[in-house]
């Protein structure tokens, strides 16, 4: 899901329309039980390669794995009926369901997963996602370098069974078994298809492909093979050309529409007949502004506390985006599992974050600072704005702006410690949003010492001692606690400025039933019904 | 006249590997990495070099220029020279050949409808300027001309999209679905308005020009009827420097019109372009380059040749 926050990056905030994915459908010329949709062009929808939004949300209606996330994000079994964790929780036994086929109507075995696992991990592939998903299982690390021809820890023991054995005990193990690099491919299909197999994919979820025309239109059809409850609509068309999602959408291009930020207090007016067709959706994910600890001034923890103290965080989030996204006081998004309410966030105080910066060994030599937005865009945005300016009234520090657009932004803000490459900037906006629903994914991700996704090198025993006990810890509740504790921790050492959630804003024809918006991208329109 | 046609050619692809080159170093060197840009804000620098080495992104700039030119002699590679413009970064497994000819394709049908409605309007208003000269009707056909192509295309897409599409539910309002679906018209409605001003100027002028020639009057004076000479004496002859700005601007209908193209969602080459550029694709960037630069060259070669037989005074040395 990072190539979404590159498109939100932006900072046109309200991530649907921006997303574009999770948007739109389409009525005209669609009778009961069909929908057409808005969709956008995915780069491809090869479950082992595809690494973004725009593509997962086709990869989950035409694929499917051992385990999905239903609509309240937990994960719930798929092509897996059931599973043994053992006792170290380092090996995982799934029991396959009996009447899994591929929409040729082939049966699915645990060979299959074995073969799709190995596709997916072969470095002639080139998959940028495997490492992150597949890479805790033992011998994953191996076949990705090219030093082993089989994946040791996975053994399909039977047709229905099959053995997964992690390098160490990882209980967020199956939250990212249900991303779709691990999703089942058949091989026949792969070999025979060639380099373009993906045009005519083979696959086992609620809808088949049958028609990809690039740039104009994706076509699914429902399964009738599928092993759960088949999908109620017929036909979904994704039209991927098109302009203006709400004016087509008032037009009836489309059913489903997300509604940009010009739009929403229009929308939000009760008088309003679009205002029945309103809903909203959280989504997972974090909008915060960086520092790098590792240069000056911010590699004082108390120059940062000043920073966050001078930010009025309720204004950026209630007045400068009037209140269509919601006041961030840790990093964990509301929704997401392990989210914590009562987390304290270093509150806004002027006076307070004077005084800090006194207390800081920068006291009356503050280096120049500046600040990176990736962005392309001509002006750097209310919010940003509305950001410096708090700092310069309040802080009476006068911080520079630079913007960077994303390629360049993401080569300059990523370490590399084989280069012994540094991140090149003081102080950054960026977001992250869920790649899989557990606080590992944002936690262990952004601030473990250690983590190549640590941008700002932020380093605290504690909180580095809380994330590897949370690893291995079976108990979800405990786990959670640690996390939580972790983040508590490195919110009041303001390892970052939590800023804001972002929300997905949606219109939907009265006609559509069963739409239940999801802030993650799950397979969800087999749900769907058409009047 | 043969001699000059075979030299061109023969300056034509020496021309087009300057700018490949060009076009590849600039991506060699300029900022941002195409691996990473795919893998969006996971960093493991382990994983870009393992997709870099596979791709052959870490190989030396003169070596990956060759193998992008000529081939590295596999089946999968043959080089450009060989018509084989390689594999998209973005898009993963497909030919930039497959992505981008069904998208130029898409632009050229709208900027050469746009462009035919376009010019014959120019043409039809230059013409009732000249005949009406030094009378009001003159400087109200070229004014409303020049109006018109001063409009641009984002402040008259959502107004047409708005009165049309929202209000009155008369037009689709975007998208693309070939040329004969009406999602047609709203795109065309607003390009073809840019050629019309220069047009109707330059048809203004260059009738004016013919008019007052002597074989006009000894037409009229052997007794030809008003339209025959208005057609055959004066218009053929004033219609050839539209002919050379139609022939040049033909060139463009390969580059696509990004801004339209991005308004009305339409799948055109302007925007895959864009987009590339911002997902450092550069298999994309670098075949979308060349076709550019190869199109304007054979573009002002036929206008040269089209030239000798529309004009037999000019004979070229």
């Amino acid at each position: 899901m990072k190539l979404c926050a590159v498109a939100c990056a932006a900072l046109l905030m309200v991530t649907t329309v921006a997303c574009g994915g999770a948007a739109g459908t389409s009525s005209s010329g669609g009778g009961a039980g069909q929908l057409t949709v808005f969709g956008s062009e995915p780069p491809t929808l090869d479950p082992a390669l595809m690494s973004d939004t725009s593509a997962s949300e086709y990869v989950v209606e035409i694929f499917s794995g051992l385990v999905s996330l239903n609509t309240q994000l937990q994960i719930v079994p798929d092509i897996a009926e059931s599973w043994d964790i053992s006792k170290d929780g380092a090996t995982y036994t799934f029991k396959l369901r009996d009447n899994v086929k591929f929409h040729s109507g082939k049966p699915v075995t645990a060979k299959d997963f074995k073969y799709s696992w190995e596709r997916a991990t072969d470095p002639k592939l080139g998959s940028a996602t495997a490492d992150t998903y597949l890479g805790d299982i033992k011998g994953v690390a191996e076949k990705l370098e090219g030093k082993a021809q089989e994946i040791s820890g996975v053994k399909a023991l039977d047709d229905r069974t099959l053995q997964v054995e992690l390098e160490a005990p990882r209980f967020y193990f199956l939250a990212k078994m249900t991303y779709p690099t691990s999703f089942v491919v058949d091989k026949e299909n792969v070999d025979s298809g060639g380099k373009t197999w993906i045009d005519k994919p083979n696959g086992t979820g609620p809808f088949r492909l049958t028609e990809w025309k690039k740039g104009e239109r994706i076509v699914l059809e429902r399964n009738s093979n599928y092993y759960q409850e088949p999908a109620k609509l017929t036909k979904i068309n994704f039209l991927l050309a098109g302009g203006s999602a709400m004016t087509m959408y008032e037009n009836n291009e489309v059913d489903i529409s997300g509604v940009g930020i010009n739009d929403i207090e229009r929308i939000k007016d009760s008088s309003n007949p679009l205002n029945k067709e309103f809903v909203i959706a959280p989504s997972l994910d974090i909008w915060y502004v960086g520092f790098n600890t590792e240069v000056p001034p911010f590699d004082d923890a108390k120059v940062r506390q000043a920073f966050t103290a001078a930010i009025d965080r309720d204004k950026i989030a209630n007045v400068v985006w009037k209140g269509l996204l919601t006041r961030a006081d840790g990093v964990l998004p509301p929704g997401l599992p392990g989210y914590n309410s009562g987390v304290q966030a270093i509150k806004f105080d002027p006076a307070r974050a004077k005084q800090l910066l006194q207390e800081s060994k920068y006291r009356g030599t503050l280096p120049p600072i500046t600040y990176t937005i990736p962005s392309s865009s001509t002006t750097i945005g209310p919010a940003s704005e509305a950001l410096l300016e708090m700092i310069r009234t309040n802080l009476g520090v006068e911080v520079k702006v630079q913007q960077s657009e994303w390629a360049q932004f993401l080569g300059d803000v990523k370490r590399n410690p084989l280069q012994n490459k540094k991140n090149k900037y003081q102080m950054y906006e960026l977001g992250w949003s869920a790649d899989y629903p557990d606080p590992q994914n944002f936690v262990d991700i952004l601030f473990y010492s250690k983590s190549l996704d640590n941008n700002g090198s932020y380093s605290n025993p504690q909180v580095d001692r809380l994330i590897e006990q949370a690893r291995g810890d079976p108990n979800p509740g405990d786990r959670s606690k640690k996390y939580q504790e972790a983040e508590q921790l490195l919110v009041s050492d303001a390892a970052v400025v939590p800023l804001y959630h972002g929300k997905h804003y949606q219109l939907v024809k009265p006609k559509v039933k069963g739409y239940k918006p999801a802030p993650m991208t799950i397979s969800h329109y087999r749900y769907i019904s058409v009047e | 006249m043969l001699a000059y046609i075979v030299r061109r050619l023969i300056w034509t692809p020496i021309g087009l590997l300057v700018v490949t080159f060009v076009t590849f170093g600039l991506g060699y060197y300029g900022p941002g990495d195409p691996v990473q840009v795919l893998m969006g804000q996971k960093n493991d620098p382990a994983v870009v070099e393992r997709i870099r080495r596979e791709r052959g992104l870490d190989k030396p700039f003169l070596e990956q220029y060759a193998t992008y030119v000529f081939g590295d002699g596999s089946e999968e590679r043959r080089g450009v020279i060989r018509g084989d413009f390689g594999e998209s970064y973005k898009f993963t497994g497909q030919r930039v050949s497959d992505l981008i000819f069904s998208r130029i394709a898409v632009s050229a049908q709208l900027g050469a409808l746009s462009l035919a409605i376009g010019v014959t309007i120019g043409v039809i208003f230059g013409l009732i300027a000249s005949t009406n000269q030094g009378r009001w009707v003159d400087p109200l056909t070229i004014s409303t001309g020049l109006l018109l192509s001063s409009l641009p295309v984002f402040i008259l897409q959502p107004i047409l999209a708005y009165v049309l599409s929202r209000q009155f539910h008369l037009l689709p309002s975007s998208g693309w679905e070939g040329l004969l679906h009406p999602k047609v018209i709203m795109p065309t409605l607003v390009m073809c308005l840019g050629p019309i001003g220069g047009i109707a100027r330059l048809m203004r002028a260059s009738t004016l020009e013919v008019i007052n020639q002597d074989y006009v009057r000894t037409g009229r004076a052997k007794g030809l009827s008003e339209g025959t000479v208005r057609l055959h004496y004066i218009t053929r002859n004033s219609i050839l420097p539209i002919f050379t700005v139609v022939g040049l601007s033909l060139a463009s209908l390969v580059e696509g019109a990004f801004i339209t193209e991005t308004l009305f969602g339409i799948p055109g080459v302007g925007r895959l372009a864009v987009d590339a550029f911002f997902a450092r694709d550069y298999p994309i960037i670098m075949a979308i380059t060349l076709l550019v630069a190869a199109a304007y060259v054979m573009a002002n070669l036929i206008v040269d040749i089209g030239y000798t037989f529309l004009d037999p005074r000019i004979r070229l040395q």
